[in-house]
């Protein structure tokens, strides 16, 4: 059996579907350099168990640091949206949308359970809900971030932001806005985080990462 | 393009020499015109608003300009210039530059230094917006430029090492990686700063002005010591040197002679850098700043000549021309004790302004700072305004006089004769045993704070069970004795708060030198 007649028979009956769907998955995720991005959270949720063993339990860096090592891990989900192929790719996938989507959610769930798993048994301030709230807040920057300025500088978005809530904790600012300045139980604070992942996640679905000039 | 444009350009362009075309055609080719919205952003909010609601006083915006405005900018410029070192490998022409006449290596410099020049542009912009405000509104002196050096240096150093990143390993999450490493490294600096082992090593960190030397004390009673910031240039300045040095030594960057000079760039920096840390080891806090002993000109040890800013009256409160404007408040805060003091021996002629009385380093990169103290025939009360917020956007007047009153009561303590800790920071007495009249002294110090205003009459930090409980009567004191001796202080107290002024001051004129001598009982008080 040749691979042109297996491919052929493949797209030809419902049951042969699987196997070529799960392979365009797997080219996908290939060519979004999603397995290097999932490295790259292992090692942030190193870094925050490294970090959350010498970290004071109050003061200015026990929330700093954190915040980095969750702005990193959003920055890699942000750049892993940039695509190698741009408009060859977008005039013949169909299936494009429910692929960023399904990238879009096992990236940032395997950020939240990854960097859960660092933290665990280590006191992180504001806890397991702060991190829930910040990471998706900051994972949705870097997908508006991605959809303004092009993915290869979507990480510009969650590390600008990281500036401005260091800079709001040290200052005690209230707006909701800079939610990881407000406490964990904060609904504001998490509404405003939920909307701009919300935003982000919907405008990645339906619209690709920009291809910047710059690129 | 039309015929008529070719030899036009090509003259223009025969005219500049060419790293300097190459290097025109980086700036014009660059990532960060695109990023300059965010700096801006991040500037105004990190830098600018805290640097208008403080006090327009050169030393404090200087070392925000360092300190805040590199913590806000020193990481995205690294995952710029990453950015840029990467473009080669992202975009797959590393083989096509590589045969190239132009050596690697000058290819590559010329695109750091596209990226530096812009960032240099971003950071001196702001620096300039905010030292021309304040060239407005500040009373005395200008601008500090030692921590502009750092700062610049710092932002060049950032680039080169985030474009050697890229140029060695491009990848797409190459950039974010040496942006958040950056950070983290920021991070880790404030950490050794604070929690660490050896903090003076520490001091190296550039976001560091002078430790922890109280800000608006910089450089205005005495020269700015430029000591820590050399030595952060040279960490800093080393640590971009090797990674600039790093970019010419794979064999594609040039020539044997070429990589040579590269190994020795690199091995120069890292000299330079790992000198300053051997310096700053030696740091320590001295009453004007850091000082490094092998960088120290005596020279700098020599007070600024300066007219103070005196106010009209019996006592004249003098500050500095730099605070001018706080004259009103200081004078409101402490005329109330000046009053109850006016006429007595020992009591001040004159209110001087100083940076600190002491200073001791504590833990936590923290500062312990004295009290006011009196001193001098005749006596001269030497106010700081160190410890205290001064008023501002952030801080009402009403706080800070506060604040300042607050810093009050030890002077009056030391003005009865109470043996005051010469620690900085302590503030408080020692009345022991051996103190047989420290019950008298301390029930005068409370009923003359009381009668000034303070709010809280007799502050004694970290000890206040024991002189809640009869500090007096020392540590057997305990029980119902303590309480009953501290219901006695209490009550001389408010008798002689509540006896006229004019027969307080009376009494206090006769019997003060016997106060102080420790001659006096509770019971003896009127």
């Amino acid at each position: 059996m040749t691979p042109v007649a297996t491919g052929v028979r493949q797209t030809s009956g419902p049951a042969r579907r699987l196997p070529a769907g799960l392979r365009l998955t797997r080219l996908f995720l290939a060519s979004r350099r999603v397995l290097t991005c999932l490295l790259i959270l292992v090692a942030c949720a190193i870094t925050l168990r490294v970090a959350l063993q010498w970290l004071p339990r109050t003061g200015t860096l026990s929330r700093q640091i954190p915040l980095t090592v969750e702005a990193a891990a959003a920055a890699a989900i942000g750049v892993t949206t940039r695509s190698p192929f741009g408009d060859t790719e977008r005039a013949a996938g169909r299936w494009l949308p429910l692929l960023r989507l399904a990238a879009v959610v096992v990236t940032t769930g395997a950020a939240l359970g990854l960097l859960a798993t660092g933290a665990a048994s280590r006191h992180l301030a504001g806890g397991i809900l702060d991190l829930l709230r910040d990471l998706g807040g900051f994972a949705g920057i870097a997908l508006l971030a991605a959809a303004v300025v092009g993915s290869g500088l979507a990480w510009a978005g969650p590390l600008g932001y990281l500036v401005v809530a260091i800079s709001a904790i040290e200052g005690n600012w209230t707006t909701p806005w800079v939610w990881p300045a407000r406490p964990p139980h904060d609904h504001g604070a998490a509404i405003c985080a939920v909307v701009v992942f919300a935003a982000g996640v919907v405008v990645h679905t339906l619209r690709p990462a920009r291809s910047s000039a710059r690129e | 393009m039309t015929a008529a444009t070719v030899p036009a350009a090509q003259a223009r362009a025969w005219h500049l020499p060419r790293p300097a075309r190459l290097l025109r055609l980086e700036l014009r080719r660059n990532l960060m015109p695109w990023l300059l919205p965010l700096f801006a952003a991040l500037f105004w909010l990190a830098t600018y608003r805290p640097a208008m609601a403080a006090p327009p006083l050169w030393d404090t915006r200087g070392t925000m300009l360092q300190a805040q405005t590199m913590l806000a900018f020193a990481p995205l410029l690294a995952g710029a210039a990453a950015w840029a070192g990467s473009r080669e490998g992202r975009r797959g022409t590393g083989d096509l530059v590589d045969v190239t006449g132009l050596p690697r290596w000058a290819g590559r410099l010329a695109a750091w230094a596209a990226v530096t020049c812009w960032a240099e542009a971003v950071y001196l912009a702001g620096v300039a917006v905010v030292y021309g405000i304040t060239a407005h509104q500040a009373t005395w002196g200008g601008p500090l430029w030692w921590p502009i050096y750092v700062g610049a240096a710092t932002a060049a150093a950032a680039c080169a090492v985030g474009f050697a990143a890229g140029a060695l390993t491009p990848s797409r999450f190459t950039a974010p990686l040496a942006a958040v490493v950056v950070f983290l490294a920021l991070g880790a600096g404030a950490f050794a700063l604070q929690h660490g082992a050896r903090p003076t090593y520490s001091q190296i960190w550039p976001l560091n002005a002078q430790g922890a030397f109280p800000p608006d004390a910089i450089g205005i009673f005495y020269p700015y010591l430029p000591d820590l910031a050399i030595a952060q240039l040279m960490f800093v300045g080393g640590l971009g040197t090797v990674a600039l040095g790093a970019l010419g030594l794979p064999a594609v960057s040039g020539g044997r002679w070429l990589r040579s000079i590269a190994a020795a760039v690199t091995v120069a920096g890292l000299a330079a850098a790992g000198t300053a840390v051997g310096l700053a080891g030696t740091a320590r806090l001295e009453t004007h700043g850091i000082v490094i002993p092998a960088l120290h000109d005596a020279a700098s040890d020599r007070p600024v000549a300066y007219t103070p800013v005196c106010s009209a009256g019996a006592i004249p409160v003098c500050l500095h021309p730099a605070f001018r404007g706080f004259l009103p408040d200081v004078t409101a805060a402490v005329t109330p004790v000046l009053h109850e003091l006016a006429g007595l021996p020992g009591a001040p002629v004159r209110v001087t302004q100083v940076a600190v009385t002491t200073v001791a380093q504590a833990p936590s990169n923290g500062a312990n700072l004295g009290p006011p103290i009196l001193s001098g025939h005749p006596a001269v009360l030497y106010l700081p305004l160190s410890d205290v917020s001064l008023p501002g956007p952030g801080t009402p007047t009403t706080a800070f006089i506060g604040e300042l009153r607050d810093e009050l009561p030890p002077l009056l303590n030391s003005f009865v004769g109470l043996k005051v800790l010469n620690q900085p920071g302590s503030g408080g007495i020692i009345a022991g045993p051996s103190s047989p009249g420290a019950p008298a002294q301390i029930a005068v110090a409370m009923a003359l704070a009381q009668d000034a205003g303070l709010l809280n009459p007799f502050p004694v930090p970290g000890n206040q069970p024991r002189h809640g409980n009869g500090s007096a009567q020392g540590p057997q004191a305990t029980g119902a004795q303590a309480q009953a001796a501290a219901q006695a202080q209490a009550g001389a107290a408010s008798r002689f708060a509540a006896l006229p002024a004019a027969t307080r001051h009376a009494w206090l004129l006769t019997h003060l030198s016997a106060l102080r001598a420790g001659d006096i009982t509770l019971s003896e008080i009127p």
